[in-house]
């Protein structure tokens, strides 16, 4: 049949097209699953091409293997993902489809953050009417001042590992980046002092790890179930809740709905701390040390003034 | 080795991870219900009036060693009382061989068309559009190999071959029954938009091979009823089948979470039917669908469908034809739960069934919960 020949040879012609025009490629390419382990390379291997599958406005557990990753997932030289399960709905999908040899689970060039890091939480016995949670523990490790440097070190060290000629200047950036942390990290325990003992009502444990690290209590979540959607119900229930008094604030993500926490600032008072649960594009929260500055100072800013105004 | 410029302190924490328990060599078990009421009988259909279990899946999936993974899908369905175990995948898959080359080889979905290489459970409606259900038996899986290649380029672009036995498809005497291509190109428009197009064409050797064995019309012994309860293969057939399919989506920044929506359409086309078959006797077919998922646990969809058959009969054919009409509705408490409600609106020429009907209908997932594709 004369269509079948016009097919198989547009199919060939096709083909060959794409093969020709493989470009050539001399630079380092990292697919990092989240903004912040852009952030993190970026620091230590400023000329590295990057991919980033998601952003500050998406929640990293709903994505989706979308042909543009799956393009950039096969250029990959190396993956950077936060692990703990965060990426199981999309990131088996994407290095399958992908079928890049260097970055598959097992070789150097797939780099999971909580794999170097202490993670909170961590359950031996989980089931499905517990909510989405995470056996290997709470996966937002990324705003965990402690546990950072930990992930960072390792991640130089790996990248050094893959690209022996830059090895040393990873190495001079990270001991730079590092430097930075800790005079950061000073900053933040400083506001650590003011904050300690104090409590804020939450959305998901996005932000568990520097809370918990600044002494901020996070008991009340909005969410009745983790990955559940707050339900009318359960904020009701939240309003008769006894640590809803002690809040100062309700702290949600940029990716978050805003609705289930205005309609509780409605209801309490309580104002609503909005921020980015990763990097952003700008500044000043385009790095992890600048976001977590950002949070940090947007709590001594609402819990002092919340003080004020209750004492 | 890094040296630390700074020892840092470690405030206590509640826990440290668990070490590897043997549990975690074990398969990845996850297990799919699929059960519903529905009203009415309904043409080209493979749901039965009244209660009945749909998909029920047992699938066993892990990685191999470090080149190779696998999985076992097996269905359990009813029909008439009787209960069948089907197997529907039984593959190993390459991961990571060079040049972006992947092999699977056993038994698998193939990959023709948008919905076909789909688990069911995924699907936004009860039942596969009829275009779906009358040339490929609502899914065609069957025996075989398979070689894809992601190209590199700047966008996604995918090519693959399939050779199949062609024994799921339709009964015939080739080893090596059909034989697909596959071409899949997409890409994202902004934060917001992303697309896939994608080109197959199957070819159906037992189809052709009807010819040589040049027997006539009088042998043929095909079903004159519309509905064909319990074939699992597809009903109508032909040398080649043509697919050409196209999805966009759309969620607000890309979070998907919050909401979404998904356009996608297919259109079939198949020819060559038998001996007897001239250039007009056709099968054609196709659909258009639109999902908006309009808050975390809220869908709700329409779908409109269309398909143009000439089934056999001797030496000539009669024409059937069928335009259904979905409308849903679908609630999913989490990511592993969906009741769904849906109305059907079927016009049909040639069909004895051809009905109305409304349908409620559960997909649970128990266990493993492997990743989605786009």
């Amino acid at each position: 049949m004369g269509i079948d020949m016009r097919f198989g040879q547009c199919f060939m012609i096709a083909v060959l097209f794409g093969l020709a025009s493989m470009p050539a490629r001399a630079d380092f390419q990292v697919f990092a699953c989240e903004p912040e382990w852009t952030a993190l390379v970026r620091a230590f291997m400023p000329d590295a091409r990057f991919t980033t599958a998601t952003s500050y406005l998406q929640d990293p557990h709903y994505i989706e293997a979308r042909p543009s990753l799956i393009a950039a997932m096969r250029r990959a030289d190396v993956a950077v993902c936060t692990g703990a399960s965060l990426e199981a709905g999309w990131l088996p999908t994407l290095l399958q489809r992908a079928g890049n040899p260097k970055v598959q689970s097992g070789r150097p060039g797939l780099f999971f953050a909580a794999d170097h890091a202490r993670l909170h939480a961590p359950h031996e016995h989980v089931d499905r009417s517990m909510g989405d949670v995470h056996p290997e523990g709470n996966p937002h490790v990324h705003l965990s001042p402690d546990q950072l440097p930990r992930v960072a070190e390792a991640l130089a060290e790996r990248l050094g590992e893959l690209r022996p000629e830059a090895a040393a200047d990873i190495k001079t950036r990270y001991i730079q980046w590092r430097g930075r942390w800790n005079s950061h990290r000073a900053d933040w325990q400083e506001a650590a002092t003011e904050l300690q003992g104090q409590a804020v009502v939450v959305q998901h444990t996005s932000f568990s790890y520097l809370l918990r690290w600044l002494g901020v209590e996070a008991t009340i979540d909005l969410e009745p179930k983790p990955g559940l959607p707050p339900s009318a119900s359960h904020l009701s229930a939240l309003l008769s809740e006894p640590g809803l008094e002690g809040a100062r604030a309700i702290l949600i993500a940029s990716h978050q709905d805003r609705q289930p926490a205005e309609w509780l600032a409605e209801r309490t008072g309580k104002p609503v701390l909005v921020f980015p649960g990763t990097v952003t594009d700008e500044a000043p929260t385009e790095n992890l040390a600048g976001l977590i500055t950002t949070i940090v100072n947007g709590l001594e800013e609402t819990m002092a003034g919340a003080s004020d105004g209750s004492l | 080795m890094f040296y630390r410029v700074v020892p840092f302190v470690l405030i206590p924490l509640i826990g440290i991870n668990t070490g590897v328990s043997a549990n975690e060599l074990n398969p990845d078990v996850s297990v799919t219900l699929d059960g519903y009421y529905k009203q009415n009988d309904t043409a080209l259909s493979h749901r039965e009036e009244g209660f009945g279990l749909g998909h029920t899946e047992l699938s066993l999936s892990s990685p191999i060693d470090d080149l190779f993974s696998g999985r076992l899908t097996a269905v359990f369905e009813e029909h008439d009382g009787e209960s069948e175990v089907l197997i529907e995948e039984a593959y190993l898959q390459t991961n990571g061989l060079p040049a972006g080359l992947g092999v699977r080889a056993g038994r698998f979905l193939s990959q023709v068309g948008y919905l076909n290489g789909r688990h069911m459970h995924e699907d936004d409606f009860v039942e596969r559009p009829a275009v779906y259900r009358a040339l490929l038996g609502s899914h065609y899986y069957d025996t075989g190999v398979r070689l894809n290649a992601v190209l590199p380029t700047p966008f996604f672009w995918q090519v693959g071959a399939e050779a199949f036995s062609g024994d799921q498809l339709s009964e015939g005497d080739e080893d090596i029954g059909v034989y697909t291509l596959n071409t899949r190109i997409g890409g994202d428009l902004s934060v917001s938009q992303s697309w896939q197009a994608g080109l197959s064409w199957l070819r159906n050797r037992q189809v052709s091979a009807e010819h040589g064995e040049g027997g006539h019309g009088g042998e043929h012994d095909h079903d004159h009823e519309g509905g064909h309860d319990h074939s699992h293969g597809a009903s109508y057939t032909g040398e080649n089948l043509y697919v050409a399919d196209a999805v966009w989506k759309w969620s607000p920044n890309g979070n998907t979470r919050k909401q979404q929506i998904t356009l996608s359409g297919e259109y079939l086309y198949a020819d060559d039917l038998n001996e007897f078959a001239t250039s007009d006797d056709v099968h054609e077919g196709w659909y258009v669908s639109g999902v908006y998922q309009f808050a975390p646990q809220w869908s709700a969809g329409v779908r409109y469908g269309e398909v143009d058959l000439r089934e056999p009969h001797g030496d000539h054919f009669h024409s059937q034809s069928l335009e259904e009409t979905d409308v849903m509705l679908s609630w999913s408490r989490s990511h592993f739960s969906t009741l769904r409600l849906q109305y059907t609106h079927q016009s049909a020429t040639g069909f004895s069934k051809a009905d109305n009907t409304v349908m409620v209908q559960y997909v649970m997932s128990l266990g493993a919960h492997g990743a989605h594709g786009y």
